[in-house]
């Protein structure tokens, strides 16, 4: 059990690989290996243990903690690795105490310790990160392992955690803290959400249990019955049974059934036919004349097919409830969109004057004030926003001068100066400075809330496939009424008796139930089979558009590439990477964030961690294309040793701020040009010392989902708005042909390539505002289904304006907002088994369409004519029901079982 | 057969049991989460024994 931590040296082999400038194309031959935690590929070479490769130093410590306590079953267990502890080795290795704020109520919310008996606390978390059977494990034991916490239930579907913990021996922030470590994260609930999807769950599967019992009793009664009209049963005997049946069957129907009333009077109001009106009409029918027939003592009571009839349905109901609700929840959890605590501090009273003195720089200001749930502010409060942070609120700048990334709301990525008086929205991110806002709206008043209302409110809307179904049941039902109606007036003439029995058949016969179960429960089921595969959809309307193939338009960065760019050092002496780092500390963005991590492999190479802590920046200043600042060396001591002034940045903005560029730099930056890499440029006393290549690759299946799509008969292009030879070079690696690769696209021109395509009406328009030119896609692209699969802020508006959109994992938040369907995993090749998937479902659609439809016309043609007694017609009803239960639920809809 | 006149309601209430008792584990929770059990039953229960040591030492060796 020796934990890796005592082996400094551990990756250094890699790391020198990585670093060395002179080594510059060799590196390609460099092996890569699997990172033991995450699985990301980690360039290494031949020496070092393959058990032993992490990408970052939150994987190592993430694999230290767990092979710490002898939990390395996790690995075996777990049926995917993914870049669990993504955002961990910055974020959780830099501020130990953020978690902190969880041992006060205030920030706690909903989830504020319960009291459990023997001086223990009881609590529950929501927490993201899940995946599988081995997260579940590794956090429970782990509970188990650790002095004070008691016990930990995992609740996967709903994404959250009870902790029964002793709060003498441990703290929840201390929890919090582990929990962090795995690479999850735990955080207070929410609101309603969860809740009311718990209540509605309880309260469908009561009406279902109620409605089982009753049908279950209703039916052996009903066999007793059967039994004994075949053979002989006592007269007394016969209406004791016939009573209780009745009995079983009014309580299934005014019971669990009166769901079908309240749906079928609403339909009538709103005058859309809906399915809930056949439904409710045959039951209807069904319990008078069955409770007639039961009161006079002669004909058939339908009881038995009645209760089950509600028995069925309300199960169909409820497996679609369930699986809708587990994507929508999933999605839910990852929509955070806002942040749900922030800090409050103190306001202080416009014209007061010491007081705005005193804290007119919130830079300065004492203390970050105090963390709280957003829903307990009220308008007129003040927040601090740190640097980095999403502002929770709506309002007004009070002090502080600031640029905002605002490109959640607006789509646009290029940074808003504010300052004090500025309105600011809640969403958007704080870049430069801390800022204090006074609140104006919170939660669904604030425009972000706003937003999350439409997208609710568009969820709830049914797919066309399901609309088409009740549209055809409404017509069912007028038609199945005439029918009715002209059945009992042409039996009329061979009795009344005859004639209600015959039209009574018909209306059981041709009760539409198969019908109703049909369409929801096949997009049931493939909903339930793609979230199985990570691929989570919210609207079962886009398994209709994917069957139809169109043009898949990919966006480049973390879509067909991995999203995580690298750094590598091109040229230079090795301690510009240490100057570059102090530097890019101060910014939030993926290239700095490159470089940062580049310099810790590096230091952890020499084992002189404390090398990058030694240098301190001062002065920063942000601009467009790069950093500059101070940047001194700083003995143990902390005096400065030496100091440079140092600018860090893409090459138009260090050449601007620079002497001329000498030759190996320039050589240096063409190399990295040549490889496909940005060059980053550092200048320190206005000469330029180094140059960094960033970097970032293709993903492993990226150029077979290329190919598998367009062995489906799509076409596949990318749109995106990275530099075109860049994008030319991917695209070449990834198979998309040249000519639909476009670079240097910018939002508007995506929304355009992809609304053009999705409504060739528009094209003529778009013909003078795009580069592209749309009449150059072949025309046949053009009438198909347009697919957008992108990440980033940038693609938001593409990816809702596209028929459908697909987000996939890792990408700004906004992106989940506007596509119906989210890549949980980083495999791409999701999209071409989600495509083929949906053919499939569409195909069982059509099946159990035909299947049912044609059963109930040809029943209901043999009920006409007299050939089905009221007896058969109720065997028969429930068979029709089956059949279309189990077609769906054998239809290979995925194609083979892969896992 | 009369015993049909007892028996029929005695089989409906010992059934109506079983539904109350159904109902009130839903009430209760218990069919609030469908998945963590079906993946909890993989798992291996550790011996008694070795959870208790582990207990014992491993514990605050990270907090």
């Amino acid at each position: 059990m020796n934990a890796p931590a005592s082996r400094p040296d551990l990756a250094s082999t890699a790391d020198q690989a990585e670093l060395d400038p002179s080594s510059g194309k060799e590196r390609s031959t460099a092996r890569e290996l699997p990172c033991v935690h995450c699985g990301l590929p980690t360039p290494c070479d031949g020496a070092c243990n393959p058990k032993q490769v992490f990408c970052c130093g939150g994987c190592r410590q993430a694999y230290q903690l767990i092979h710490g306590w002898g939990l390395d079953q996790f690995y075996s267990l777990r049926d995917q690795t993914s870049g669990s502890s993504e955002n961990l080795s910055l974020a959780s290795l830099s501020s130990r105490n953020r978690y902190e704020v969880f041992d006060d109520d205030l920030f706690l919310g909903r989830s504020k310790p319960v009291e459990f008996g023997q001086g223990q606390l009881k609590t529950s978390l929501s927490l993201s990160g899940l995946h599988c059977a081995a997260c579940v494990w590794l956090i429970e034991n782990i509970a188990k392992r650790t002095a004070g916490w008691t016990s930990a239930r995992v609740n996967m579907s709903r994404h959250t955690i009870e902790i029964i913990f002793a709060p003498q021996q441990i703290k929840l922030s201390q929890i919090a803290d582990l929990i962090g470590q795995l690479g999850y994260t735990a955080f207070p609930l929410t609101d309603q959400p969860v809740g009311a999807f718990a209540a509605e769950n309880r309260r469908l599967l009561m009406r279902i249990a109620v409605a089982g019992f009753l049908a279950a009793n209703a039916m052996w009664i009903a066999i007793a019955l059967y039994a004994g009209d075949a053979s002989w049963v006592a007269a007394d005997h016969r209406s004791l049974l016939r009573l209780f049946g009745t009995g079983l069957g009014l309580a299934s129907v005014l019971g669990p059934g009166r769901v079908f009333f309240v749906g079928a009077l609403a339909s009538l109001r709103t005058r859309t036919p809906h399915m809930d009106l056949p439904v409710a009409l045959g039951l209807l029918v069904g319990s008078v004349v069955g409770g007639y027939n039961a009161f006079v003592g002669v004909g058939e009571v339908y009881f038995d097919s009645l209760s089950m009839l509600v028995f069925l349905l309300l199960i169909g109901r409820w497996v679609q409830f369930r699986q809708q609700h587990r994507a929508a929840n999933a999605i839910e959890l990852l929509l955070r969109i806002t942040p749900q605590h922030a800090r409050r501090i103190e306001s202080q009273q416009p014209g007061d004057g010491s007081a705005a003195s005193e804290s007119n720089d919130p830079a300065q200001a004492s203390g970050d004030g105090r963390m709280v749930t957003v829903d307990s502010l009220q308008t007129g409060q003040a927040v601090r926003v740190l640097v980095g942070e999403s502002i929770p609120v709506d309002g007004s700048v009070l002090a502080g001068q600031s640029m905002v990334d605002r490109s959640l709301l607006t789509g646009e990525s290029v940074p808003v100066a504010v300052g004090a008086g500025d309105e600011v929205t809640a969403g958007t991110v704080n870049l430069t400075s801390p800022i204090d806002v006074q609140v104006s709206a919170v939660g669904m008043e604030s425009r972000i809330g706003q937003v999350m209302q439409t997208v609710e409110r568009a969820l709830g809307k049914r797919t066309p496939i399901v609309q088409l179904a009740d549209r055809i049941g409404g017509v069912f039902v007028v038609a199945v009424t005439s029918l009715a109606v002209v059945t009992f007036a042409y039996w009329l003439r061979s009795g009344l008796d005859q004639a209600t029995a015959n039209a009574t058949s018909l209306l059981i016969v041709a009760c539409p139930c198969a019908l109703a179960l049909a369409t929801p429960l096949a997009i049931a089921i493939t909903l339930g089979r793609a979230a199985k595969r990570k691929v989570l959809i919210r609207d079962g309307g886009v398994l209709q558009q994917l069957s139809r193939p169109g043009v898949v338009w990919f966006d480049k960065t973390g879509t067909l590439t991995e999203g995580r760019p690298k750094a590598k050092q091109i040229a230079g002496p090795e301690e510009a990477l240490f100057i570059a780092t102090a530097l890019e500390r101060s910014c939030c963005h993926p290239i700095a964030d490159a470089i940062i991590q580049a310099a810790q492999q590096a230091a952890a190479t020499r084992s002189e961690s404390q090398a990058i802590d030694s240098y301190v920046c001062q002065n920063v200043a942000l601009a467009v294309g790069g950093v500059s600042g101070e940047v001194q060396q700083i003995d143990e001591a902390g005096d400065s040793i030496r100091c440079w002034d140092a600018k860090i940045g893409n090459q138009p903005f260090v050449s601007a701020h620079a002497n001329p560029i000498d030759v190996p730099m320039q050589r240096a930056v063409e190399r990295c040009v040549d490889d496909g890499a940005t060059p980053i440029l550092l200048a320190v006393d206005g000469q330029i010392v180094a140059v960094f290549g960033v970097a970032d690759r293709l993903k492993r299946d990226a150029s077979q989902t290329v190919e598998s799509l367009r062995a489906l008969g799509w076409q596949v292009g990318i749109l995106s708005g990275d530099h075109p030879s860049t994008v030319q070079l991917i695209a070449n690696q990834a198979g998309v042909p040249k000519s639909m690769a476009f670079g240097a696209m910018t939002p508007e021109e995506k929304l355009a390539v992809v609304t053009s395509a999705s409504s060739p009406s528009d094209e003529s328009r778009d013909d003078s505002e795009s580069r592209l030119n749309p009449a150059d896609l072949d025309p046949a692209i053009v009438r198909g289904t347009t697919v957008m699969i992108g990440d980033g802020a940038n693609d938001a508006a593409a990816l809702a304006a596209a028929d459908v959109g697909i987000a996939v994992r890792g990408g700004a938040e906004v992106s989940l907002q506007s596509a119906p369907v989210f890549v949980a995993s980083s495999r791409l090749h999701c999209v071409p088994e989600l495509i083929q998937a949906s053919k499939s479902a569409n195909r069982l659609i059509a099946t159990t369409f035909a299947v049912s439809l044609s059963y109930n016309m040809i029943a209901a043609g043999l009920a006409m004519s007299g050939m089905i007694t009221p007896l058969v017609a109720a065997v028969l009803m429930p068979i029709s029901s089956v059949s279309v239960l189990s077609l769906s639920l054998i239809w290979p809809t995925f194609g083979k079982e892969t896992r | 057969m009369s015993v049909l006149y007892i028996a029929l309601p005695i089989a409906i209430l010992l059934g109506a049991g079983g539904l109350i008792a159904c109902l009130y584990c839903i009430k209760d929770g218990q069919y609030d989460d469908l998945d963590s059990p079906s993946v909890r039953m993989l798992i291996d229960d550790e011996p008694v024994q070795q959870a208790a040591e582990s207990d014992a030492d491993a514990p605050e060796a990270k907090l």
